[in-house]
Formats: structure tokens, C-alpha cells, sequence
């Protein structure tokens, strides 16, 4: 794109599964050229995880690897091979950012490691995001999205009242460690644009789920206690809940920050009353009688389309909405007014609805370039335009198993 | 920390208003690189300094862990920009700022001076990035939103916890605001790739992030379940693939999973090769899922008998990605971390050292530190206010 925040720069990019695609698919939004290295010998997990379009299974039509690498290029490597190796490196001479999220070390094993690759290119900037980071006694630790969540504390935080830890119902853990890889790469683009220098960036999965915990932290630090884990419910607001709406399994939640939002959502219930009732009079009572006050608000949502119950909230000013599951979301006119859902046509499936670019530039547009890659299919193109190549030399390192 | 050199970030200046978690965690990511953060707060104070946790469960305004967390390296001016006064203070400060930060709700963008069409036309320069929770436009452009609302809207909720035999339960949040940092998080690195783009047009931008799409965006398989197959995936259910489970330890809790066969099969062995472990319900992951319940049965008996962190390691040695469900107290004392120098001091008066979560990612050359405590409300009015004179 001739206008992009990141026009003009390059990623040879090693990620594969979650945490490492997600990072560069916001470096992809942003304008970069991501430049995915694949090899049809360790294939990404995330080709060959459900769903398929049409059901049928093959590495270019798995929902999930289609989300998060679109607008990226395809090339195959054997990076087993010494060829391969040195093809690399070569690339890495007209990139801008090298990305990966093996274990610890796997890089320098490879015969890529940042001390090797920066005297190919001085002002790279590389960035490894390992599970727990390239030193310290667990470094060698293998670190996939829901363990590092569970170690960051957040599964114990989460959880019904009085109930056990809980799982969090998405691998968070790991599109976090690829936002923050993305704020690093940026951080690391202005610093090197500002004093010319380049930097290696050593990112712990752990480590950026922690700094996302200091409510939980901190209360340990402050009071010397550890968090309770009680459902839906805020520290302070109340109420704050997701309740029952009519219909099979659909919810609404209701969260009220101020008491101009309690009058609201009392008149709104039709119980006015309520808001001097000596039970819920102010955010601590209520806080302290949320059990009771729960039960009467679901006696109100319960009888209700949760649609009808946003609606009814949201005109007077309190924060409703109901919880969306993933057809609501496909299907939602305010996220399709937005563009945000993107359906661009694939070389392989046709058009199908993927989650886009979550922020506008007025500037600078983002939007999704093009679809996911087919495995490979930008081999020979990259090859040609930053090293030369010609088709025999390409055809004849791919029937090597170089390019493989 | 080396705060002894300069950072060449220290010329970026950034403003930051709204109140809560989300503009104050992405104008954090800034500061704590080196930017020149000026806070707006009103003048009752931020939202957050109510929140606690505080010491010893005293709140005070004044000692808030969150805002405390939230707002060091920064320098804090009160002005309540719903007056002519207030906003004359913000209009002087983006006159010279490079950045700034927000979540001023859409409907209350006007009577704050914060619309973003007008912030562009009279900065040209600046990069006006506000966070909301559905984004300027559309036909939720003008719904409150919280945290939950975020959680729930974005629909990471309805998916949560995952495997619930709960059904009367409702959708759980995770927890903390986790959504709100997302939000903040995405403002800064959008801010920054727009602040990267002036450097060669000259010219600045508005930016607008939604929280409900920030959340959408990391919903992994599950949106595509639906628009490839049609399948609707929730927090009931049954895992797919297995083991995949949280059980008991003899002194805590551990999360296992083993879903690649060679990982499963590196288990077995680390369990001694039991003889159930060959029957035929258990043969590759998608039966372990199917068969989760008797898994976790016969598994449990093994698992009791560890210690949780010497489980931890074992597994991880036979490269099982199991991991401890960590108190904050385990968090605090972990080897690793501690070896990392993960965990930073800071000193904040009135409060004393707090112990805090330090660099997120490990810079080698951009210098990350924590060098100026959070500012007590309307610290620096007076310091910014005489700035603004001079430059005028």
C-alpha cells in the first residue's frame, strides 16, 4: 500500500502458531511487508486446526490460520537445511525486522541467531517472543497460551463466587504477547529511525501476562491479601453482572459506574423505589447487598430479549449489552457498518467473514490487503524481486527441498 | 534502571486525558520508554485513585495501587475540561504535544473539546488517538461501556470460562480489565506507527480504537468456527482435545495439557507408564477429549501425589507445557522471575517501595524504566502551567 503507517518496511517473519502471527498481523495492518516463513516439512499447527471451509481439510483452508495471517506473503523454507540457511540470511539483508516465537535458543541453533544476523543487516531489529524468555532458570520452559495464562496468576483471579480457579475461555495469553511484540517492533522502528541503531528484544509470553495483572498484584503487595474470586462482580461498581435474558443460554450484562446510572436503570426497571431503598442507596451498599440486588434485576432481564434490555439501558445512559457469541458478532450491523468485518476472496475457499482491522487512521487507512497466503505461493516472487533469482534457480532449490 | 543517559523519546510529548484504565495504560507504554507525559485529571481525580488496592485496605486518593501503576513517569495537571478554563489549559498543551491519548466517550467528545475532526483541522500536526468502547461510528457509537461490557460486547465472555458444566452460570469475565489494557495497549503502538509516518509526511491523524473490535480480534478460532462451518462455540461443552484440565496438587493447583501425541507420550512416561494409559479411550487427543472426565480421574491419583512447582518442573523437563495456577504470593517469589530481574521498585511517597510488574518486553538498546513516582493530584499544575507562559 503506497500510504501506510509502515510502508516500506520489511519483516522476515519465523512465528508460527498464535502468538508470533498475531504480532505480525498488526504489523500487517499497519502496512509492513510481512514475509511468513513456512516449510510443508513442520507445517503450522494452526493449518491444520478446525474449522475447514466446507469441511474439508487442507493447509489452505483452516479458519483460524486464515484469520490471523492475512495481508502476509508465503514462502517455503527448510530451515533444516543449510541452503536454506544462508537464503535466509541473504533476505535478512533487505529486511527491516526479523520476528520468531520458538523456544529459547532455537534461532541460534537454526544459524539464525541476532549476533549472526546483524552483520548481515547492522541496524536490524529482531525480536523473540519465547514462552519465558531467553534466560533464567525456566527458559527452557515450553510456554503455549493457556499454561502462561494459568502461570500469570489470571486463572486463579478468575473464577464464580466461592468457586475454584477457572480457565479463561481464550488462549489470551497469547494475542497478548503478540500486542506487545507489536508495540516492541514499534518502539524499536522510532528508536532506530531517531538514532539509527538496531536492537535485539528478548519477549517473555510470562512476563507480558504479568504486566497486565498488577490489580491482583498489588493487592498482594498493598493489603497483603490475595484477589477473591467472586464471578462478574467489580471491586467498586456495582451492579456488575451479566443476567439472564430470555431465550435459550442468552445474557445481557449491566454495569453501573455512577449513581445517576442507578437512578437510570432503576426507573428504567420500573422500580424507582429502589434507588432509596436503605439496602442499594450508594455503590457500598450495594456492593455489600449485590446478591439480592442481582436477583431483582434478573427478575427484569429474565422476561426480556437481551436486544430489548440494551436498548432500554443504553437510552437512558446505562452500560448494557448483551454477550456475544461469534454468529452475533459475524451477523452484527454496527460491526459491519464499521468495515470491520472483512470478506475478501481467496484463492482457494472463495469469501469468507474474518475479524479486520480493529482501529481507524483517519491519515492513513489500514485495512486487510489480501487474504491469507496459500502455503507458498509468494516463494518465487520474493525471491526474484529481493535476490534475483531466476525461475530455474528457484524451480531447482525447491526440487532440492531447500525451498520446501 | 540506566536512567543516566538521556532517552531520544524524551521529545515526544503526549497528553493524556479521560479517567480509568484505558488512555492511562497507553500513555504508560509510552512513558515508561522515555515519553514526556502530561495527565490530565478532573478536578474530583481519576477514577482509578478510588479503586485501590490500597495499603493495608485504607483507601486513600492518594495511594491507589492501580493508579499509582498507571501513572508513574508521569507529570499530572488538574483541569476539568467541561469549563472554558480547562480546555483553553488542554488547547495550549496539544498546541506543542506530539501524541495524545484518550477514552472521552464519543457523545462527550464535543463539550470536552475532544472531537476529533476539529483536533486535526486545528493541530495538523498532532496524532489523536482516542479509545472508546464501539469505536466513533456506527450505531453503538454513543453506548456506555465498562470493562464487562467490553468483555461481553467483544464476545470473549460468552466463551468463558471454557468447558463449564455451569449452564446457569453466566458467561464469566477474566479477570482484572483486561479489555481496557488491550484498549490502551493498541493506542499506543498505533500511536507510535502514526508518530513514524509523520516523521516523513509531517502530518498528523486521528486515530480511532474499539474495544469491542480490539477483543474481537482475539477470539482465536472461535469466530471463524462460524463463518467456516457454522459451528457457535460457548463456555459449555467439551474440550476438544485432551488432557486439557485444571487439577490437585498435594499444596496447590496445576493446568495440564498435553495435546500433541509426542507430548502425551513423554507424559505417560512420567507417570510411569500406567497400564490404563494404553486402553483404547485415550489413544490419540481427540479421544483423551472426548474422554476427558475418566482421564482426569485416573490421572488425578498421579497428580495428587506431586507438589505443584515440582510437578511444574517435571513435566516441563519431559517438555509437557503444564503450569501452576500462581497465587500472587507464588508470582512474587518465582525463581525465574527473580532471576530475570522481571519485577521493579518503585517509590512512591506516602506509600513507601511497592514491588510492580517491570518491562514487558526486553529491550536491548530502548532504555524501559520506572524513574518518577505517580504524581499526587495537581502535582505539577502549577510547573506545566509556567512551562505553557514561557513557551507562549
Amino acid at each position: 500500500m503506497a500510504d501506510s503507517p509502515l510502508s516500506g518496511i520489511r519483516i522476515l517473519d519465523f512465528t508460527w502458531a498464535w502468538a508470533g502471527p498475531f504480532c505480525n498481523l498488526q504489523l500487517a495492518y499497519l502496512g509492513a511487508e510481512v514475509i511468513k516463513v513456512e516449510s510443508t516439512l513442520r507445517p503450522c499447527v494452526t493449518r491444520a486446526l478446525p474449522s475447514f471451509a466446507d469441511g474439508i481439510v487442507g493447509p489452505n483452508r483452516a479458519g483460524y490460520f486464515n484469520q490471523y495471517n492475512q495481508g502476509k506473503k508465503s514462502i517455503l523454507m527448510n530451515l533444516a537445511n543449510p541452503d536454506a540457511i544462508a537464503i535466509a540470511c541473504e533476505l535478512v539483508k533487505h529486511c527491516d525486522v526479523v520476528t520468531d516465537n520458538f523456544a529459547a535458543g532455537v534461532m541460534d541453533k537454526l544459524g539464525l541467531g541476532y549476533d549472526k544476523l546483524r552483520k548481515f543487516k547492522p541496524d536490524l531489529i529482531m525480536i523473540s517472543m519465547s514462552g519465558y524468555g531467553q534466560t533464567g532458570p525456566f527458559k527452557g520452559f515450553v510456554g503455549y497460551g493457556p499454561p502462561a495464562s494459568a502461570a500469570s496468576g489470571m486463572f486463579f483471579g478468575t473464577g464464580y463466587r466461592d468457586g475454584d480457579p477457572a480457565e479463561i475461555g481464550i488462549s489470551y495469553a497469547d494475542p497478548n504477547a503478540g500486542v506487545f511484540g507489536a508495540f516492541a517492533i514499534l518502539t524499536a522502528l522510532a528508536r532506530r529511525a531517531l538514532t539509527g541503531e538496531g536492537q535485539y528484544i528478548d519477549q517473555s509470553q510470562f512476563e507480558t501476562a504479568l504486566a497486565l495483572m498488577p490489580e491482583g498484584l498489588l493487592m498482594y503487595e498493598m493489603a497483603g491479601r490475595e484477589p477473591v474470586r467472586d464471578g462478574n462482580h467489580d471491586f467498586v461498581m456495582s451492579p456488575n453482572e451479566t443476567y439472564r435474558a430470555a431465550g435459550d443460554d442468552k445474557w445481557v450484562s449491566i454495569a453501573v459506574g455512577t449513581e445517576d446510572e442507578w437512578r437510570a436503570l432503576c426507573t428504567a426497571m420500573d422500580q424507582p423505589g429502589l434507588a432509596q431503598d436503605p439496602r442499594f442507596s450508594n455503590a457500598a451498599l450495594r456492593k455489600r447487598n449485590e446478591i439480592a440486588l442481582d436477583e431483582i434485576i434478573t427478575g427484569w432481564t429474565s422476561k426480556q430479549d437481551r436486544w430489548d434490555v440494551t436498548r432500554k439501558l443504553q437510552g437512558v445512559g446505562v452500560a448494557a449489552f448483551p454477550s456475544m457469541t461469534a454468529k452475533d458478532i459475524a451477523e452484527d450491523p454496527h460491526l459491519a457498518e464499521r468495515d470491520y468485518i472483512v470478506q475478501l476472496e481467496h484463492p482457494e475457499i472463495g469469501k469468507r467473514k474474518h475479524a479486520g482491522v480493529p482501529w481507524k487512521m483517519s491519515g492513513t487507512p489500514c485495512a486487510v490487503s489480501k487474504p491469507a497466503p496459500i502455503r507458498g505461493a509468494d516463494t518465487e516472487e520474493v525471491l526474484k524481486t529481493l535476490l534475483g533469482y531466476s525461475r530455474d534457480r528457484v524451480e531447482q532449490l525447491q526440487k532440492a527441498g531447500v525451498l520446501a | 534502571m540506566d536512567n543516566q543517559r538521556p532517552s531520544p523519546f524524551a521529545a515526544i510529548k503526549v497528553v493524556e486525558c479521560g479517567e480509568g484504565i484505558s488512555a492511562a495504560y497507553g500513555a504508560k507504554m509510552l512513558a515508561d520508554i522515555g515519553a514526556d507525559v502530561i495527565k490530565i485529571e478532573p478536578p474530583a481525580g481519576d477514577l482509578t485513585r478510588r479503586r485501590g488496592p490500597f495499603p493495608k485496605d485504607q483507601p486513600d486518593p492518594e495511594k491507589s495501587g492501580i493508579f499509582i501503576y498507571l501513572n508513574t513517569n508521569k507529570r499530572g495537571v488538574v483541569a476539568d475540561l467541561k469549563r472554558p478554563e480547562g480546555r483553553e489549559v488542554l488547547g495550549k498543551l496539544l498546541e506543542r504535544a506530539d501524541i495524545l491519548i484518550h477514552n472521552v466517550a464519543p457523545s462527550q467528545r464535543a463539550e470536552h473539546g475532544l472531537d476529533s475532526a476539529q483536533l486535526c483541522a486545528k493541530y495538523p500536526r498532532l496524532i489523536a488517538t482516542s479509545i472508546s468502547m464501539f469505536g466513533d461510528t456506527g450505531p453503538y457509537a454513543n453506548y456506555k461501556g465498562y470493562e464487562l461490557t467490553a468483555s461481553n460486547a467483544g464476545g470473549w465472555a460468552n466463551l468463558s470460562p471454557g468447558a463449564s458444566p455451569y449452564p446457569d452460570l453466566p458467561p464469566l469475565k477474566c479477570f482484572g480489565s483486561q479489555c481496557d489494557f488491550q484498549g490502551g495497549a493498541h493506542a499506543a503502538f498505533t500511536s507510535l506507527a502514526a508518530w513514524l509516518h509523520r516523521l516523513k509526511s509531517g502530518k498528523g491523524q486521528a486515530i480511532d480504537v474499539s474495544e469491542q473490535e480490539v477483543i474481537t480480534a482475539m477470539l482465536e478460532m472461535n469466530l471463524t468456527h462460524y463463518t467456516y462451518a457454522g459451528r457457535v462455540a460457548s463456555r459449555l461443552g467439551q474440550r476438544l482435545l485432551g488432557p486439557w484440565f485444571i487439577a490437585d496438587c498435594a499444596d496447590g493447583k496445576i493446568f495440564c495439557l498435553a495435546v500433541e501425541e509426542e507430548q502425551w507420550k513423554r507424559l505417560v512416561e512420567l507417570m510411569g507408564n500406567p497400564e490404563w494409559a494404553q486402553d483404547d479411550l485415550f489413544k490419540d487427543r481427540l479421544s483423551r477429549g472426548a474422554n476427558m472426565d475418566a482421564l482426569k480421574a485416573l490421572m488425578s491419583d498421579w497428580i495428587s501425589g506431586w507438589k505443584t512447582q515440582e510437578l511444574y518442573q517435571a513435566a516441563q523437563k519431559a517438555r509437557v507445557p503444564f503450569a501452576p495456577i500462581n497465587t500472587m504470593k507464588d508470582l512474587y517469589e518465582n525463581p525465574h522471575l527473580r532471576e530475570r530481574g522481571f519485577f521493579t521498585q518503585i517509590e512512591q511517597p506516602g506509600v513507601g517501595k511497592l514491588t510492580v510488574p517491570g518491562m514487558p518486553s526486553r529491550y536491548g538498546v530502548t532504555q524501559w524504566s520506572l524513574r518518577r513516582a505517580a504524581p499526587r493530584l495537581g502535582e505539577h499544575t502549577a510547573e506545566v502551567r509556567g512551562e505553557l507562559a514561557k513557551s507562549a
